[in-house]
């Protein structure tokens, strides 16, 4: 066994937290060191950790929770830091509990259709491990071959396929988790479902680190579609391409994937990595996937070439090999990074939408975009509404960051305002606080916090994240009330 | 008595009387009564009611359609039935977003009658769909057996509003599809047997309507489970997409089916050229020594619906020397099969009459007793002991009060309970709703 070496700090707690996790090569706290972590995939809020520590078990994490616990050092969680609203940012110089070194697979059953994996597993890689049996892993968020799927579990990530096969939440079927007090539980034993009591497993998904740390999770695998097919279609006008939604959902099909991109989106991919030689001149294109039984294929894809006809469609092609679908796939998947080819800087947003009233929202975002002139990209999963602005800008003109964040929000607004949501799959993080605000009250995040102080009620864990701060200022009051009347109590 | 007199008196303070009414002196056999029953039919009066409750040490009890009176709850009569038979209706049905939003009352058949016309549905299949309402569903989250295509209540709400004790109305979720904003509250409120609030309004993703469907019942002539297991992991292993894969005990499907044999209830829903290609597939792999029988279309849906009224129903209890009760019981997928093969077991060693079945694809059983007292006890306690042992769990889904106050209900507390407790308490901290129904006497 190696030596554990030791740390060149006075900080008590750094080595007290070195020594928990096994030493010096277990431990960043240099500033040099702690730079990269200063932020997460959302890069407009930084903010200094006290130190980065690397767990390689469970009872490591424990520890090292136990110890901030009673130390009342804030702490938090962090995977691969692809997150995009901030959730890994540590904003009160958190100690972050790094988990890429929890990134076994721990075991498949595929006969009862589930795998057992640590935090740090990245997503594809789950796949790739059981792909030559014929199974996979549903959720496939764009940044799939590198994030972690205790990430996906903390942001309920989504993905292109979620319309037909769900988000991460309908995967999860057990959790190891270790709670802000350092004890560790299970919830959904042997990952059986519907295990008796609240449904934590559900609550504990998406919570973005705010209520447990996990450290182990079942998931469930599914097996290969007998049969796949995709098509790409090219629309001269934005509403066209709605509608072909619309019609493509009413006639009771379920793709797999249905994805839209603008123009300005279209510019972007094109002038990316993996251009696949779209025309320039289209107002958008829609990318949908059929999957299923192939008896049951041909008739939805005839259906759907149909319906795109039947809306004007300039060009409709069905991909002739999975090489050409990999090509129309890798285009979609970095639209997001895409953007940095036509533009310095961009902001993502992710807000979602009844599908029905994604015309009128668009032209919103036209407006916002003139506004502020500032040019606005729109990829979508249009088959769930979920819509992701790019908003483009320069980062080095003064005043453009702000305003940028502003056009961003003005888009979350729109979306409130047709009946939707602020974000459908990046989570709240950081970034959206506020505009929780659009869609909930103060007795509604009120009823959120108050959970939250079930599992969390020092609120070392991830403080400062996911609630806006007016709701922060009603719950400050209820805290001053609760400590006056328990002062009460005393003095009686 | 007396005690009921203030009562109504204070209620008609503030309900019109002729939505409140006095019980009569006998108490239910079911439990989970009240001394005077309430009928709001709007969400403010759920509001006055919880609130006045809340702040006059009142308890309450809620209730659909009634048809799981009998699942949990260790008390004979609350102060309060809170009925929602008369909050019923459709919000917003939104057909291009594939969206319904219902008041909580609903009769379950009654909103599928309607989506029908659009050619869309909620896909849950429950028990008793003309008495359940998507409340009661939603409260107990209650699956059937097509939930291996379907999913569950989890899947397919996408937003609630619930009534707190304290009066205040809350949404969770939202009307979109898709959403992560904040935490998934919805959560919290499915299964929670009602007792963290009144949901009064929910929230669905609706699905197509299958253009087609298809019911395989594959009877296996030998009593052999090995053979059954190696068929069905087979079947698994292959690409097919059953909506269901359901192995009935030979006494259920003596019942359903006339047949003393194991039988897997395997139904497939697509377009047609898919569903005749599946079934084809498993006329391909059919073992030996089985028998194969095939309902297309209503034929189908007939089996279904009579298979959805196999089950007690608390609506229709009568008191008699035969005593009722059901079973929720939770394994790891295959081994449905030692579970339903036990249930059988048990028929012949307790003197009761047994029948089950179990979802292959997703592990869930259900499991319906008829016998006496202490022969239903005893069983419930060995099939316990059985599922325990191969980590799973058993909830008793309906059973008389006075046995209910025999056999746990829920079984032990998993070793979380301070969670669960925390939130009941954060939630409803005096203890006003369903009190004592859900685990741990929460």
């Amino acid at each position: 066994m190696a030596v554990a070496k030791e740390v060149e700090t006075k900080d008590k707690h750094i080595k007290n937290l070195a020594n928990i996790v096994g030493g010096a090569q277990s431990i960043l706290y240099k500033k040099e060191d702690l730079l990269a972590y200063d932020c997460d995939g959302f890069t407009i809020h930084r903010h200094l950790p006290k130190a980065v520590v690397f767990p390689k078990n469970t009872q490591e994490v424990a520890n090292v929770v136990k110890y901030c616990h009673e130390n009342n050092l804030p702490f938090l969680a962090r995977g691969a830091g692809t997150g995009l609203s901030g959730g890994a940012i540590p904003l009160n110089g958190e100690v972050i509990i790094s988990l890429v070194r929890m990134k076994r697979l721990l075991s498949v059953d595929l006969e009862n259709r589930r795998a057992v994996v640590e935090p740090g597993f990245v997503n594809i890689k789950l796949t790739n491990s059981i792909s030559d049996k014929g199974y996979y892993y549903a959720p496939d968020p764009s940044s799939q071959y590198c994030c972690t799927i205790g990430g996906n579990v903390a942001e309920n990530a989504g993905g292109a396929h979620c319309l037909k096969y769900g988000v991460t939440t309908n995967h999860i079927l057990g959790l190891e988790v270790v709670l802000p007090n350092g004890e560790i539980i299970e919830i959904g034993k042997n990952g059986i479902l519907d295990p008796p009591g609240y449904d934590l497993l559900g609550l504990l998904t998406g919570s973005e680190g705010t209520l447990g740390i996990v450290t182990k999770i079942t998931v469930r695998i599914l097996k290969n579609p007998e049969a796949k097919q995709t098509v790409l279609a090219y629309f001269d006008k934005v509403l066209d391409a709605s509608q072909a939604v619309s019609d493509i959902i009413s006639a009771g099909i379920v793709p797999a994937a249905l994805e839209m991109m603008d123009k300005i989106a279209i510019e972007g991919v094109e002038a990316a990595a993996f251009p696949v030689g779209h025309p320039k001149d289209i107002e958008a294109l829609l990318l949908i996937e059929v999957d299923g039984i192939s008896a049951g294929i041909d008739e939805q894809i005839h259906q759907i070439l149909q319906v795109c006809k039947s809306r004007n469609v300039r060009e409709v092609k069905v991909a002739q090999d999975e090489q050409e679908r990999a090509r129309w796939w890798a285009n979609r998947k970095t639209g997001f990074g895409a953007m940095g080819a036509i533009s310095p800087d961009y902001l993502v947003q992710d807000g979602v939408i009844p599908r029905s009233k994604l015309p009128e929202v668009l032209s919103r975002i036209n407006q916002i975009s003139e506004k502020y002139g500032l040019r606005i990209a729109n990829i979508f999963h249009a088959g769930d509404g979920n819509l992701h602005p790019l908003v483009l800008f320069d980062a080095r003109k003064p005043g453009e960051t702000e305003k940028a964040l502003e056009a961003g929000s003005a888009c979350l607004q729109v979306c409130a305002d047709v009946g939707g949501s602020i974000t459908g799959e990046h989570g709240v993080g950081i970034e959206k606080r506020e505009e929780m605000l659009f869609i909930f009250n103060d007795e509604e995040i009120i009823a959120q916090t108050d959970i939250r102080d079930v599992f969390n009620p020092k609120n070392l864990l991830n403080a400062g994240k996911l609630f806006p701060t007016p709701g922060r200022c009603v719950e400050v009051k209820k805290g001053m009330k609760e400590v006056i009347t328990s002062s009460k109590h005393k003095i009686l | 008595m007396l005690i009921a007199t203030e009562l109504l008196t204070e209620l008609m303070s503030i309900l019109p009387e002729q939505q409140i009414r006095a019980s009569g002196s006998e108490n239910h056999p079911l439990g989970n009564d009240g001394r005077v029953t309430v009928y709001p039919k709007s969400e403010e009066e759920i509001a006055t009611v919880l609130k006045y409750a809340n702040d006059n040490g009142k308890t309450i009890s809620i209730v659909g359609g009634g048809t799981k009176r009998g699942f949990g709850g260790l008390i004979e009569s609350a102060d309060i039935l809170l009925s929602l038979a008369d909050y019923t209706g459709i919000v917003e049905h939104t057909v291009g977003d594939m969206t319904l939003t219902v008041k909580s009352g609903t009769p379950f058949k009654e909103l599928q009658e309607y989506l029908s016309k659009y050619h869309q549905k909620i896909s849950l299949d429950p028990a008793w769909p003309e008495y359940a309402t998507i409340g009661g569903i939603i409260a107990a989250n209650e699956s059937g057996p097509k939930r291996l295509g379907y999913g569950s209540a989890r899947d397919a709400v996408i937003g609630i509003r619930v009534v707190y004790p304290n009066g205040t109305v809350i949404r969770t979720g939202g009307r979109v599809v898709k959403n992560v904003a904040g935490y998934d509250m919805n959560k919290l409120f499915i299964g929670s047997m009602g007792t963290l609030g009144v949901i009064s309004e929910v929230t669905l993703k609706l699905r197509p309507l299958p253009k087609y469907e298809s019911l395989i019942l594959l009877s296996f002539l030998e009593e052999n489970l090995e053979e059954i297991r190696s068929f069905v992991i087979k079947f698994l292993d292959s690409m097919m997409e059953p909506t269901s894969l359901e192995l009935l005990s030979p006494s259920l499907s003596e019942r359903v089916m006339g047949q003393n044999l194991y039988t897997l209830a395997i139904s497939f829903e697509d377009v047609e050229s898919s569903v005749h290609y599946q079934e084809d597939f498993v006329k391909n792999i059919q073992p030996a020594k089985t028998k194969m029988t095939i309902f297309q279309q209503t034929e189908a849906q007939s089996f279904w619906e009579q298979f959805y009224r196999i089950g007690p129903n608390g609506t229709k209890y009568v008191v008699s020397e035969e005593i009722e009760a059901a079973l929720k019981i939770g394994v790891v997928n295959l081994d449905v099969l030692q579970v339903i093969k036990e249930s059988q077991i048990l028929q012949d060693s307790y003197n009761v009459a047994v029948a089950a079945h179990g979802g292959l694809g997703h592990g869930l059983c259900q499991v319906y007793l008829k016998g006496a007292n202490e022969d239903i006890v005893s069983a419930i306690n060995q099939l316990r002991d059985f599922v325990t042992r191969l980590g799973g769990y058993v909830i008793v889904k309906h059973l008389p009060l006075s046995l209910r106050q025999k056999v746990d209900v829920w079984g032990e507390k998993p070793s979380y309970f301070f969670l669960l407790e925390g939130i009941k308490s954060k939630i409803d901290p005096n203890r006003v709703l369903n009190h004592k129904r859900f685990v741990g006497g929460i």
